[in-house]
């Protein structure tokens, strides 16, 4: 799985500071998120997709 | 003197800072029991009790890093504890269990072809399991948790 985090972060003006505490994280989980070290649960990925205002696809690609 | 009364009230106020501070006070109390042993003992340090020290030091080390990485995320209002953290914790306690296990056989094998008191094996063997901790925590942060 792959994701379009850092890509939806920069459009929105934001810093991985503001986007851990808007999801209630820490910054560090946004790191490895965006490096692809880290799937994230299904509640924290819908947390994200509700802070950029977009669907859960939209921002974490599944591949086959 | 107000900003250090301001922090103070804030460590006691907060049960993360609590947390940190205990981690704190732990590393310091092995830290200085581990001094007080190695300079006040009478015999000469042998390099394996040389050995013994830097490992605790490093363990020390590490546990002092823990409670500043605490400190700083307590001041920045970031949660103690997230998914990614619990989970760290969690595989790495595993890892440690399963790698733990073999020491442990290893240990044995070692006791009866090496001539080591029960306390020594014991001691080395509960300091072996700190390492092996540490050093799983560290190869699970580089590696991440992806697709697990």
């Amino acid at each position: 799985m792959n994701n379009r985090i850092r890509e939806f972060r920069a459009r929105h003006d934001m810093t991985q500071d503001d986007l851990a505490k808007r999801v209630n994280v820490r910054r560090e989980t946004i790191v490895f998120l965006e490096k692809n070290k880290y799937n994230p649960s299904l509640k924290l990925a819908h947390d994200i997709a509700r802070v950029f205002g977009v669907a859960i696809e939209e921002i974490f690609l599944f591949d086959n | 003197m107000l900003f250090k009364s301001n922090f103070v009230l804030e460590i006691n106020n907060n049960s993360i800072m609590k947390r940190a501070l205990l981690a704190l006070v732990v590393s310091l109390i092995v830290l200085a029991s581990t001094a007080l042993w190695f300079f006040k003992t009478e015999k000469s340090v042998t390099p394996r009790e040389l050995l013994t020290f830097g490992i605790i030091i490093v363990l020390v080390g590490f546990g002092l890093y823990f409670a500043y990485m605490r400190f700083t995320g307590a001041r920045r209002n970031e949660p103690p504890e997230d998914e990614l953290s619990k989970r760290i914790l969690q595989k790495t306690a595993a890892w440690s269990y399963y790698i733990s296990l073999y020491m442990w056989v290893f240990m044995i094998w070692l006791k009866d072809r090496v001539t080591l008191d029960t306390e020594q094996v014991l001691g080395a063997g509960i300091l072996s399991m700190a390492v092996i901790f540490f050093l799983c925590w560290i190869v699970i942060r580089f590696r991440g948790l992806r697709n697990e």
